[in-house]
């Protein structure tokens, strides 16, 4: 079960450049064709900088920085009990190919609920809040993940 | 010329254009894992996904359906007026599922200078299960 005493602990930030290769490799792989996020000139000529990243890229740093996976195992969660329950974003600013992103992911809340069949549930919110290299907020995530004990 | 939607245009009821994707196949959570960097077998391969109690096998990653909505929103709310996106995960999503992709406008206001627009959405498979709710927010320019 989690580590309900870790409550409001925050983590040490994750750094990920963006390319544009990786934007367009996420637009690709959930099939949007949407040209602003492929084609810089498209995206230039929609009023862009360049491909701005699509909403849910931010999955991107999370995954592959494993920072999410390095918060449940800090919190001692079975990574094979958790479901993904929520997942929100705020926009602060586009995201652009050169940007150099930094993530800190902060355990908001961790609640035990019971579930209609009578199963005790760990509800866990990580919130990781993300800056650019020039230290401007660009946009917040925050997960709800649902353990299952 | 530049694709563009306006605060004086939508109205609350208005609906966002619909969305349809699928049927799904396996290969798109191969690919998705490799964007994502969510490797997480449950997704892409079925003796793993069976032996955790997924009788049919592997199922999407729910932040694919999320793009999926992503999708939906930014053919229709230009990304850089996009300020808030939430889902809830209802349902597990399948290979061979056909996923439509909904959403109305439920408020619209004026608040600290911006011009406000608010959103539900939902996404179904082709039995009408569903698979994620969810709101946006999007702030809009004015012709004014």
């Amino acid at each position: 079960m989690a580590d309900h005493s870790k409550v409001g602990k925050e983590y040490p930030a994750m750094t990920w450049e963006v390319e544009r290769g990786k934007i367009a490799e996420m637009a690709k792989a959930i099939g949007d064709t949407n040209p602003i996020y492929l084609n810089r000139d498209a995206a230039i000529e929609e009023g862009y900088k360049d491909t701005p990243a699509p909403p849910t890229f931010l999955t991107v740093p999370m995954m592959w920085n494993s920072s999410m996976p390095a918060v449940l195992g800090d919190l001692a969660i079975n990574f094979m009990m958790v479901l993904h329950g929520e997942e929100e974003y705020e926009y602060y600013q586009e995201i652009y190919p050169g940007d150099i992103i930094t993530g800190a992911a902060k355990v908001a809340a961790i609640e035990e609920k019971t579930s209609k069949s009578g199963r005790k549930m760990d509800m866990v919110t990580v919130e990781i809040l993300y800056k650019n290299q020039r230290g401007e907020n660009v946009a917040k995530a925050r997960s709800l993940l649902v353990e299952r004990k | 010329m530049a694709h563009e939607l306006y605060f004086e245009d939508v109205t609350i009821g208005d609906e966002m254009p619909k969305l349809v994707k699928g049927p799904l196949q396996k290969l798109q959570h191969v690919v998705y894992a490799g964007a994502s960097g969510d490797f997480n077998p449950l997704h892409t391969d079925d003796d793993f996904a069976k032996a955790v109690g997924m009788k049919d096998g592997v199922i999407a990653h729910g932040m694919l359906i999320m793009g999926f909505a992503g999708q939906a929103i930014t053919a229709w709310v230009p990304k850089k007026y996009l300020k808030k996106f939430g889902v809830r995960f209802a349902g597990m999503t399948k290979p061979g599922n056909t996923i439509t992709v909904t959403g109305k406008v439920t408020d619209k206001k004026q608040e600290a200078g911006q011009n406000l627009v608010f959103c539900e959405l939902t996404v179904t498979d082709e039995a009408g299960d569903v698979k994620i709710t969810g709101n946006f927010t999007a702030a809009l320019p004015s012709k004014a």
